[in-house]
């Protein structure tokens, strides 16, 4: 276990959240099994999920209003919840986005002066 | 919308449906694991196995669950509730400490918050009048006293030279029983009020207006303004009553006004009217109250000093109403409770000591409870929980205690105080009844409750923050290695349990004190019979019974109907009885051979008085029938009176004139002393009789008894050998007849008037008491509390001791010789502190000395043996421990 989390990511605080707004927004309406394997996938298998972080996460979000979850049926013909941006959630992706990219770039900036000096 | 706000919206929508959530969620997860199954099945999985894995993938439902919960939640508050599970948890545990802080609580709390809550609907209620500390009074002093009865020529001087003062109102002391006989006759109470009176307490009106100067003026019309209650209950609430007629004492009175519901006034009236003074008078008679308003922005030292000054000058010019006194202003409210203020100090002492006896056991309880626990709080603390969430913990605990002996406090509190309030009697200064319906004293029950608060607090966390200092590996070794108490936590509980013993054997002397007291009082001997005595009033103010001629054969007449009645054994009549006010009047020899004057109190009764009243006549002769008004003028003296002015001399025969100088209402001829009757202490109980002139009621100069009739109604007091309640229907109506159709008033017998006297000392007493027996029942506690504790925790070394050899009785006696030595200690600390706390007793005891030697012995006894007690039964435990198991014991 301990060998496997040093290898994964780590989520910054916060940035779990924008990662599942983005997806929501570009792919549409998902479940949290889809989500999951999503950013799986995208992250190539660096990022492990596990429940207790997802779920928690997606009850923020809908909390703050940003996502909508309603039951719904897969191609699979089986009952799931989909989840869906909303316009407030739109709003926020993008606010949220100028901010980690600012972010992460004073980060960059900041790191590269350290190996510089 | 903010995102913090729509999710504490949402939490919020959680709180109600948090159960549909937690399905919805499962119904999702549900979905989850179908997923991950269908995902291994395409793997090549076989099912069974393909659903374990998925389960082991998605980890523990209940793990992901709680973190959903958690989540929708308001974490803090699943946590405080968590903690109050917890708290109530290790508060059932722990039954015996709980129950015993609980009790100590609401004891603390409740019987405090009642007893003021009482006291001060009681005695201290503030009055209802806008602004009533600049309300004064004024008074008459002297260097032998002050009085707050005045003159007209005394109102005319302060309405003329009171210049800092404004609305100057006089008003009578006492209530005038009078006749209202519209409709079913009734007799209400009224006072006499000058016209500016209702302007001054702030009255509101709910019809017409009030008084005005016109109608105050000595030739004025008989108005009157009504009260709200008596409007509601005798005039339906007639909204038409403005104007009418309504008869008073066979008056006709214009109702002018009714008041407003909330207005109450001192003397309680039901309704007021207009005195019509002369003000041109120079009648000297002190006889009504005069009150007024500072006026803006002075204050009352201002006043004081301006009227200083404006009775210096009238001095000097001569022209001092009453040269004999000086003239002071007090505040209105403090006029009122002035004689009442040394029980209320005795009560606030009372409050704070019992509050510190309760708060000290508390503190006391919290600690044992901290060194029981506090292996509890290592072992939790080397299990990882944080400092910060242990401390929570504990502040929830005190918390959840807390408010739980405060409710039982507010129960009991509104329990005591309907019980007290029963208890309290009629006799008590109201201010104004309280109803039963009242609730407690805000203030005391915030203070109680905070002063509880803290100490639990502060004890409750106290320990706790030494566990944190220290950490937990000690207290952790300490527990493991089965230790004694520590020398520090018995130096606390020492202190506790010798202050306790000390704050209740104060209080258990002073209760004592004031039950000797009371029970002196009971004993004490009036001087006359009380037993088998009726006491009826009927008021004649009426106008039409102003001379002694017409009372007087009233009276004879009354007589002769009330002697016909089977049953009755004497009866007679006066203006003084036993326990109603009384004229204090000076008196001169007038015999060439002497000189003696002097004050003494002044009545007029009819003959047969001392008879009913079993007075006996210690020297010289009754009145007798013969003493009319055409007969020489005679006077009875007291023994108190003899003793006083003629000291080894006989007054028989001697010659006085009383009421000399007092101006044309007090004219009288000098009288012969004809007898010396026995001594009565018919004003107050504790008190040594007054002196006292005694005239026949045929020989009562006419003005005199004009005077009387104004002032209170005529007192019928009739002795009979049957059962005193029965006679009443009896005598009314033949007393009704011989008065001409005059109704009667009160009807109480001797005995309840008597009891009654002393029924402001039994309150006190029944007060102190009530702390007092708080007090003990919480020093018991608190002795029995520590001891238990003590030997529990001294369980190992019992074991020891007795398996070294130690007996029974060593074991039962060492038990007991350490309670012994933290009672005596504190019981000399409480005599100590007793012996000058007493002062505060001093004015309210009679028959038993400040420092009772009986008291200061009996009560430390009785302590003694209570402590004993308390101790005996921890030890008898202790001495009954098997050494084996002692010796297990952890």
């Amino acid at each position: 276990m301990s060998s496997k989390e040093k290898r994964s990511a780590q989520l910054l605080q916060g940035t779990l959240d924008l990662i599942v707004l983005r997806n929501l927004e570009t792919i549409g309406p998902q479940h949290a099994y889809q989500i999951a394997s999503r950013l799986q996938q995208v992250s190539d298998q660096l990022l492990e999920l596990n429940q207790g972080t997802l779920y928690p996460a997606l009850v923020r979000l809908e909390q703050y209003g940003w996502i909508k979850g309603a039951w719904g049926k897969t191609e699979s013909n089986r009952e799931a919840k989909f989840y869906a941006i909303t316009p407030a959630g739109r709003r926020a992706l993008e606010k949220e986005t100028t901010r980690w990219r600012r972010m992460s770039e004073l980060v960059e900036r900041l790191l590269l002066e350290g190996t510089q000096a | 919308m903010n995102r913090y706000i729509a999710q504490a919206v949402a939490k919020l929508r959680n709180l109600v449906a948090g159960r549909e959530s937690d399905a919805d969620f499962d119904r999702e997860f549900g979905t989850h694991l179908a997923f991950l199954e269908d995902e291994f099945l395409r793997r090549g999985l076989a099912p069974a196995a393909a659903r374990r894995a998925a389960k082991l993938e998605c980890g523990s439902l209940e793990l992901t669950r709680q973190s959903h919960r958690d989540g929708r939640a308001f974490l803090w508050l699943t946590q405080a509730a968590q903690d109050i599970q917890h708290a109530l948890r290790s508060m059932r545990r722990l039954k015996g400490f709980t129950v015993a802080a609980i009790l100590t609580l609401a004891l603390g709390v409740g019987a405090n918050t009642a007893v003021f809550s009482v006291v001060d609907a009681v005695l201290l209620k503030p009055l209802n009048y806008p602004d009533p500390d600049r309300i004064v009074q004024f008074f008459l002093s002297s260097s032998g006293g002050t009085a707050k009865g005045a003159s007209i020529p005394d109102l005319r001087f302060w309405q003329d030279h009171a210049n800092s003062v404004e609305e100057i109102s006089a008003f009578d002391f006492g209530q005038s029983e009078m006749g209202l006989t519209s409709g079913a006759p009734e007799q209400v109470h009224g006072i006499h009020v000058t016209s500016n009176y209702l302007r001054l307490f702030g009255a509101s009106l709910v019809l017409g207006r009030g008084f005005n100067a016109d109608e105050d003026s000595a030739q004025g019309p008989n108005v009157v303004v009504l009260s709200y209650k008596l409007w509601k209950r005798r005039f339906a609430a007639d909204d038409q009553i403005v104007g009418r007629a309504i008869s008073l004492d066979k008056d006709w009175y214009t109702v002018i006004g009714v008041t407003g519901e909330g207005f109450r006034t001192e003397p309680e009236a039901q309704l007021w009217i207009p005195f019509h003074f002369d003000l041109s008078s120079v009648d000297k008679l002190h006889s009504f109250g005069v009150a007024a308003r500072l006026k803006p922005g002075i204050t009352l030292a201002q006043a004081n000093a301006q009227l200083d000054v404006a009775s210096e000058a009238a001095r000097r010019a001569s022209k001092m109403p009453d040269p004999d006194f000086e003239f002071k202003l007090r505040k209105f409210s403090d006029a009122m409770v002035s004689y009442v203020r040394p029980s209320l100090l005795l009560l606030q002492a009372a409050v704070i000591l019992v509050l510190l006896i309760a708060c000290t056991n508390l503190a006391n309880l919290l600690l044992m409870r901290m060194t029981v626990r506090k292996r509890e709080f290592a072992i939790r603390g080397a299990m990882g929980a944080g400092r910060g969430r242990i401390l929570r913990q504990l502040i929830v605990e005190s918390l959840l205690l807390c408010s739980f002996g405060c409710a039982v406090g507010v129960a009991l509190g509104l329990i005591g105080a309907r019980a007290l309030l029963i208890a309290s009697p009629n006799a008590l200064p109201h201010i104004g009844k309280p109803d039963l319906a009242f609730g407690l004293d805000r203030r005391v029950l915030v203070f109680a409750a905070g002063l509880s608060l803290l100490t639990t607090l502060f004890f409750g966390l106290l320990p706790a923050l030494d566990v944190c200092r220290e950490g937990f590996e000690n207290d952790l070794r300490e527990a493991g290695a089965r230790q004694g108490t520590g020398a520090r936590s018995k130096r606390a509980q020492s202190v506790v349990v010798v202050s306790e013993v000390a704050l209740s054997l104060v209080l258990l002397i002073g209760a004592t004190l004031l039950i000797r007291t009371f029970i002196c009082l009971s004993r004490a001997e009036p001087g006359f019979d009380s037993h088998h005595v009726v006491l009826m009033t009927m008021p004649l103010h009426d106008g039409h019974t102003d001379t002694a001629a017409s009372a007087t054969s009233m009276v004879r007449n009354a007589h002769q109907e009330l002697a016909a009645i089977p049953g009755v054994e004497g009866s007679a009549a006066t203006f003084s009885a036993p326990y109603a006010s009384r004229m204090g009047l000076p008196f001169t020899s007038v015999s060439s051979n002497s000189t003696v004057s002097g004050d003494g109190e002044w009545m007029a009764v009819s003959p047969g008085y001392f008879g009913v009243l079993k007075i006996p006549i210690l020297r010289g002769r009754d009145f007798n029938s013969n003493d009319n008004e055409g007969a020489p003028a005679v006077v009875l003296i007291n023994e108190a009176m003899a003793r006083r002015f003629w000291a080894g001399r006989d007054p028989i025969g001697q010659q006085i004139l009383i009421g000399k100088d007092l101006g044309p209402k007090f004219k009288d001829t000098p009288r012969q002393v004809i007898g010396i009757v026995g001594d009565t202490r018919d004003d107050d109980l504790s008190r040594a009789p007054e002196p006292t002139m005694i005239i026949p009621d045929a020989q009562e100069p006419d003005q005199m008894v004009e005077l009387e009739t104004q002032f209170g109604p005529m007192w019928w007091l009739i002795r009979t050998h049957l059962e005193p309640k029965k006679l009443i229907s009896a005598v009314s109506e033949p007393l009704r007849r011989a008065s001409g159709g005059r109704p009667v008033g009160s009807v109480r017998t001797m005995d309840d008037v008597l009891s009654d006297s002393i029924a402001k000392q039994k309150f006190n007493m029944l007060l102190l008491s009530v702390f007092a027996l708080i007090a003990l029942l919480l020093a018991a506690l608190g002795v029995y509390s520590v001891m238990a504790y003590s030997v529990t925790q001294r369980t190992h070394e019992i074991g020891v001791r007795m398996a070294l050899g130690a007996a029974r009785n060593d074991v039962r006696n060492m038990v007991l010789h350490e309670g012994a030595v933290r009672g005596v200690a504190g019981m000399v600390c409480g005599m100590c502190a007793a012996f000058f706390l007493v002062r505060l007793l001093a004015d309210m005891l009679y028959g038993v000395s400040m420092r009772d030697p009986a008291v200061f012995f009996a009560v430390p006894a009785f302590m003694v043996f209570l402590t004993a007690v308390a101790a005996w039964i921890p030890a008898r435990r202790a001495a009954r421990l098997d050494p084996v198991q002692a010796l297990r014991f952890d």
